[in-house]
């Protein structure tokens, strides 16, 4: 494994957020998502996360990049944001 | 019920007819029949063009809620099939005339029940697709999965959000005390929901009929006419309406009795155990412009010393998507505020099936401590299950949150506590 450059888990991390929020603006089908900031709350007044596009999401997650979040976070904190969600998945997937 | 069409629901081979396709095998026309009438759902999985889907839908005369017509493998069809029907392959049976196909389905999927045609003609006796009892919902389980489909449909056509689209179907949902004729079906949601089923077991009729008819003696003080009907279009906030039945208390009407007496003294006297005493059990109905799901969902919550416990949670898949869940977690915190009750605990089983129910918890601000095992004595659930209470501390501003959560529909009902009320319970 190659040296990573400064900077590039940040990057690679905005790269992620932004995959999930593309992700998130076409299961809950909605276009305007595509702008939302990373940092916007899941739950409630912020996106208004439901149950069943949540559903979606960490199936589309467990599929796309192999972290089951449902299994390893009982309380699902890292639905808090689309940052918290990428932060959760590049450190699990290695 | 999963079927094969080519020499298992036809009596020939739908491509290889010169002219008319062949007809429907009798027995099995029979048999669809017969399942249909027990609230057993039927679909298609072909290796045929979707015209044969419609060619048999048209010669057996069954309602087929899904159709899978395809090349590539019946494991797949059948994941498809589930997915479209949001239950699990475990629920689902498979029909096919060809040992290949039967043997693939088998490997891929061991969860399913792998049938041959001949095996269909004596399937109607066994207890697998024998309900004890057959509800006013399950009889019409197929039309309420067309009406799905329709609901669908219209949703992916439709240019907005979720929320906008419900409130477009006219979502309305009602939550109010059960009556002892809601036991089977309650029974049945509790047994055969997964995906928003707090609970490992099951409750029986009886078991509901009982809780039903000690909170209607002890709670008939209580009684009042059933909140007025709201329309959607008076609806400031874009979610679904919920009609509140029942009480115009809403602490009273949902929650376990008030509590009497000191906490010692129920502590002591094992107001826990004592279920039938202080249990109120809940029955949710759904409807929309594209029908009426009936009676989708249940909670039974019990007064304890330190709160409310909810033992039991159970909604029907077919509610998913819909605002359900949401509003019946909103609904019960405003109730619990209302009441003066601090907390509410939510003990849930952990399994890959009911992600859902923990993302409500989770939007309803619900936390667990840890996860623990299962196995002590009166735990819920097989030993070695997970599980975890959800709690929720409810201060006098959930009254207020809850009845927004909800799309105003207390203010409509006039459920909307005095500002003395709500400061009191903080």
């Amino acid at each position: 494994m190659a040296d990573r450059r400064p900077g590039e888990a940040a990057e690679t991390g905005l790269e992620l957020a932004g995959e999930l929020r593309e992700l998130l603006a076409e299961l809950a089908g909605r276009p305007e998502l595509r702008t939302a900031d990373f940092g916007l709350p899941l739950f409630g007044t912020g996106i208004g996360l439901d149950s069943l596009t949540g559903t979606l999401l960490l199936r589309e997650v467990h599929r796309r990049y192999g972290v089951d979040v449902a299994a390893e976070d009982l309380n699902l904190d890292a639905l808090a944001s689309l940052a918290s969600l990428a932060s959760f998945i590049e450190t699990r997937r290695g | 019920m999963v079927w094969d069409v080519d020499h298992t629901l036809l009596d020939g081979v739908f491509l290889e007819a010169d002219g008319e396709p062949p007809g429907a095998d009798p027995a099995m026309v029979a048999v669809l029949a017969e399942l249909s009438g027990r609230g057993i759902l039927h679909a298609i999985a072909s290796r045929n063009p979707p015209a044969a889907a419609e060619h048999v839908a048209r010669v057996t005369g069954a309602a087929f809620v899904a159709a899978e017509c395809g090349w590539d493998a019946k494991s797949d069809a059948i994941g498809r099939i589930a997915d479209t029907l949001g239950i699990g392959t475990d629920a689902i049976a498979f029909v096919d005339d060809d040992p290949y196909e039967r043997a693939e389905v088998s490997f891929a999927r061991p969860e399913v029940m792998v049938l041959a045609p001949e095996e269909m003609t004596s399937a109607p006796g066994w207890p697998e697709f024998s309900p004890a009892v057959v509800t006013a919902e399950a009889a019409r389980r197929s039309l309420l999965y067309l009406d799905r489909q329709r609901r669908q449909a219209a949703e992916r056509e439709f240019g907005g959000s979720r929320e906008e689209f419900l409130r477009w179907c006219q979502t309305e949902i009602t939550i109010g005390p059960a009556a002892v004729a809601d036991a089977d079906r309650l029974a049945e949601l509790s047994a055969r929901t997964h995906q928003f089923n707090s609970a490992a077991r099951a409750l029986p009729a009886a078991g509901f009929a009982e809780l039903i008819r000690a909170g209607e003696t002890t709670g008939s003080r209580h009684a009042a006419g059933p909140a007025g009907p709201m329309r959607v279009g008076e609806v400031a906030d874009p979610r679904p309406a919920v009609r509140l039945m029942g009480p115009t208390k809403a602490g009273e009407a949902a929650g376990p009795r008030p509590a009497t007496g000191s906490a010692e003294a129920m502590a002591a006297g094992g107001v826990q155990s004592a279920a039938g005493d202080t249990a109120r059990v809940l029955a949710v109905r759904l409807r929309d412009r594209f029908g009426d799901d009936g009676l989708v969902g249940t909670c039974v919550t019990e007064a304890g010393p330190d709160g409310w416990t909810v033992t039991l949670l159970a909604m029907s898949c077919r509610a998913m998507g819909r605002g359900v869940i949401d509003a019946l977690l909103a609904w019960l915190i405003g109730a619990a505020a209302r009441a003066g009750v601090r907390e509410l605990a939510i003990p849930a089983i952990l399994t890959p099936r009911n992600v859902p129910l923990r993302l409500a918890l989770a939007a309803a601000g619900f936390r667990a401590s840890e996860a623990e095992s299962a196995g002590e004595p009166g735990a819920a659930g097989e030993p070695g299950q997970k599980r975890a209470v959800f709690r929720r501390s409810v201060d006098a501003g959930a009254a207020a949150d809850s009845a927004g959560a909800i799309g105003a529909g207390g203010e409509a009902a006039g459920e909307t506590p005095a500002p003395g009320e709500a400061a009191g319970s903080g």
